[in-house]
């Protein structure tokens, strides 16, 4: 299924891409003989992971070959996978002025706009789709009662997509409502179903997509359930989908009743969502790619190029400062970490993350003081953050201050006590209350114990 | 300072980074897309890639052996000749190299020294000759207690505190101090393991007291050795480590931040053994004193001048180590090449009947 494009993991989309290409290959018809050895040597190299080879092998096949359909889509597919999103455009269009009328291509054209957040563009792909199907079937589509809807879009799946693709555009909109009404019409979601317990118990087996599939149900189809909302909003945060994650934290807020979690979600979105500040879906997709490019492939160069795209388009969101920060500080310069951590409080001095991540290098560099002040305020954004806790407890033992010390660290132990195996920290406190103040600087672990604030 | 490296733990870390493409249980690392780090015995990508494909194992041809003249032998000099002096003549404020006269520091880096090269140098026999040859070279050239002392003295001299200095001299010239330094200064004889193992049979049938071990602990905390103990080890690798990557392929090559990530992880691992055997051997070195006589330790240990003496005293043995470590350590990647390093750490392949 390709019904949240935009969230699942990109691999799937490449590999739906190649089946798109290989259909528009038995079109080519008049086209000159495609490179086949690099177009095949690209998706080797994609499929081993080995990604950069596989953009050089698929730029190398569509320079080759202008004309072949499938070196130019594979080209577009492996350089949006990459980030390369003009590139990616270049090439989806290129393809598609030699086979206009392809679905698949079409499809990924739809799927492209809707990832860099070119919604009417995305649409209007939508809508040429459509138009590609019998008439009967496009009236069926569009007249036909509900009950007839869900089989209707079984024998037809290239449906199912575009009822998909348009509920993805409403809700990253934010026209929740809308999107419902689609997701019911079109019978995605069933009256009376319980999605939020559903989600729960995927939420246990970790399997990342099919957490997204079941959240993304509950929030269609239970549209009063705040905190499953809320949960999933969390969990897009967690992963990166900071728009998306935004809808729901704010969705989430605005139904439930308790006043607490109204005041909770507001400060979410203040310390962990970059606020009200404009992220065009661009640079969060452009984020994305740039962290897997950093952390996947290990490729700085690229990364950075990136992130620093991002940062051009939304210089008030905070993570891609953070990350070039991490990068700086990987390189062994910790002066240009510090550097890249204080442009992103110049940006948004409301990031628990920048100030977290600030202190805890601050720390590391026996910075005592500055590292104590950012990790105070670390904990005062986020006052059940243990792990912030306990590095604050740590700098506030090297300064000897060993009163605020024993406050922090027992503050994290009783939160943190039911949850998880801190063994050492407790330790620790258990031998300063008998003896007092020993040398060596108490452990400060950082588990992860809270959907939504575990990863950037 | 008691007994700081011990060998066995050592030898497993180094052998960690001197061969990071053969690299045993537990030792792989890599970061998925979300930047969660796994550990584990098995590389992520395929088995027979290059990376990770085991390197052929050379059989030994003793027809093809040089005849290679024995280097001498590494750092057998003996500590007994730089044990404390007896009286330290004053004649106004104590001088650096007085306080560090007193603590017995240049005995105790004969055992650094000494400790390193055994942990540095391959086991008999896995080496050809003359690749042994070399590298006991190098650790005799580069390992020398002379040379670590400089370098100790000069990471020491910017963190002087007079007030706490002369405090920590006078505490070293008491009886009980110079007692206490003797007896650490013992735990350098190359025969201390040894008689540690005898002594923990011993108290097997006759179980310390238990204010005697609360106060071995006590000990521990306010002096932090075994933190001292992991971080010498921590030192060491990330020396090897930082060579080894540099000699290495450009496309294997860790940057500052993954060597840190990774002696990270390798000091987490080796923390709780190395204060195991820490507490072992600070039981047998202080065998000899009364609860009362440790008991005064204690107390000086956990005093303003002790604590800076020991916070001191760690942070420049460990900048004398690291320095030491990592410049031996691109020497002997230089005198022997990281392959030949990779392959020697290979096991034998077992012999076909």
């Amino acid at each position: 299924m390709m019904t949240t494009d935009a969230l699942k993991p990109l691999a799937a989309a490449f590999v739906l891409t190649l089946c798109a290409a290989l259909a528009a290959t038995a079109q080519e018809g008049r086209s000159p003989a495609a490179p086949v050895s690099d177009v095949d040597r690209a998706v080797a190299a994609f499929r081993a992971g080995r990604h950069a080879e596989a953009l050089a092998a698929a730029r190398r096949a569509a320079d080759a070959s202008p004309t072949a359909v499938r070196a130019l889509t594979t080209r577009a597919s492996i350089a949006e996978f990459m980030g390369e999103f003009d590139e990616a455009r270049t090439f989806y269009d290129k393809a598609a002025a030699l086979t206009p009328d392809d679905p698949g291509l079409i499809y990924r054209q739809a799927s492209y706009a809707l990832r860099v957040g070119e919604y009417d563009r995305a649409l209007a792909q939508l809508d040429r789709l459509l138009a590609l199907h019998p008439r009967q079937v496009r009236w069926l589509f569009q007249y036909a009662p509900t009950r007839l809807q869900a089989q209707l879009l079984r024998e037809n799946p290239s449906l199912e997509h575009i009822v998909q693709i348009k509920i993805d555009i409403l809700m990253e909109k934010g026209d929740l409502a809308q999107a419902r009404r689609l997701a019911q019409g079109y019978a995605i979601v069933q009256p009376g179903q319980d999605y939020c317990g559903q989600a729960r118990a995927v939420m246990a087996g970790r399997n990342r997509e099919d957490v997204f599939k079941a959240f993304r149900l509950a929030t269609l189809g239970q549209p009063d359930a705040a905190d499953c909302i809320w949960w999933y909003g969390q969990w897009l945060s967690d992963e990166g989908y900071v728009l998306l994650g935004r809808v729901m934290v704010i969705e989430g807020s605005r139904v439930t009743p308790s006043a607490a979690n109204k005041e909770s979600g507001a400060r979410y979105v203040r310390i962990r969502l970059g606020g009200n500040r404009d992220v065009p879906k661009r640079a969060e997709q452009l984020f994305l790619i740039a962290r897997q490019r950093y952390l996947r492939d290990g490729d700085l160069e690229g990364a950075q190029r990136l992130f620093d795209e991002c940062i051009r388009l939304a210089p008030g969101f905070a993570r891609p400062y953070n990350y070039r920060a991490l990068m700086a500080a990987e390189l062994g310069d910790r002066e240009a970490a510090i550097a890249w951590f204080q442009k992103g409080l110049k940006a948004d001095n409301d990031s628990w993350r920048t100030h977290r991540n600030l202190g805890k290098l601050l720390a590391e560099m026996e910075r005592y003081p500055e590292a104590e002040m950012h990790l105070r305020k670390t904990v005062e954004l986020f006052g059940d953050d243990a792990g912030g806790h306990l590095a604050l407890a740590r700098v506030l033992y090297a300064e000897g201050k060993y009163d605020e010390f024993l406050k922090e660290a027992t503050a994290a132990v009783t939160f943190l006590n039911a949850k998880t195996q801190i063994v050492d920290v407790r330790e620790f406190l258990s031998k300063f209350d008998r003896w007092g103040p020993g040398a060596a600087l108490p452990p400060a672990p950082d588990p992860n114990v809270i959907i939504g604030w575990n990863y950037d | 300072m008691t007994s700081r490296l011990k060998s066995g733990l050592l030898l497993l870390g180094v052998a960690v980074v001197l061969a990071p493409g053969t690299i045993s249980a537990g030792s792989y690392k890599w970061v998925d897309e979300k930047g969660n780090v796994t550990y584990s015995d098995r590389p992520p990508q395929s088995a027979d890639s290059p990376a990770t494909a085991p390197a052929e194992v050379v059989p030994l041809n003793l027809k093809n052996l040089e005849v290679v003249k024995p280097a001498p032998p590494v750092q057998e000099q003996d500590y007994k000749k730089y044990l404390p002096p007896a009286v330290v003549p004053r004649s106004g404020p104590t001088r650096v190299d007085d306080l560090l006269e007193l603590t017995g520091v240049r005995a105790h880096l004969v055992g650094l020294a000494r400790g390193i090269a055994k942990e540095l140098r391959p086991a008999p026999g896995i080496m050809n000759a003359k690749d042994q040859a070399s590298i006991d070279r190098v650790l005799a050239k580069s390992l020398r207690p002379e040379a670590l002392y400089g370098l100790m003295r000069e990471a020491f001299i910017p963190q002087i505190d007079r007030t706490n200095l002369e405090a920590t001299a006078a505490w070293l010239r008491s009886p009980l101090g110079r007692r206490i330094t003797m007896l650490e200064v013992a735990t350098v004889d190359p025969s201390f393991e040894q008689k540690v193992a005898d002594y923990n049979e011993e108290i097997k049938a006759n179980r310390l007291s238990d204010r005697r071990v609360e106060l071995i602990w006590r000990l521990d905390w306010v002096m932090g050795s075994s933190d001292s103990s992991a971080d010498l080890y921590a030192t060491l690798s990330r020396g090897v480590t930082k060579a080894v990557s540099a000699a290495g392929p450009p496309e294997r090559r860790l940057r500052p931040g993954q060597i840190d990530e990774q002696v990270a992880e390798i000091r987490a691992r080796v923390s709780k053994p190395l204060s195991a055997v820490h507490h072992e051997a600070t039981r047998y070195a202080y065998r000899d004193l009364s609860d009362d006589e440790l008991t005064a330790y204690v107390v000086f240990a956990s005093s303003d001048a002790g604590r800076w003496y020991h916070n001191a005293m760690h942070k420049a043995m460990i900048s004398a180590v690291g320095r030491t470590v990592e410049q031996t350590a691109v020497e002997l990647v230089r005198a022997v090449p990281v392959e030949r390093w990779a392959r020697a750490a290979q096991p034998a392949p077992q012999a076909v009947r």
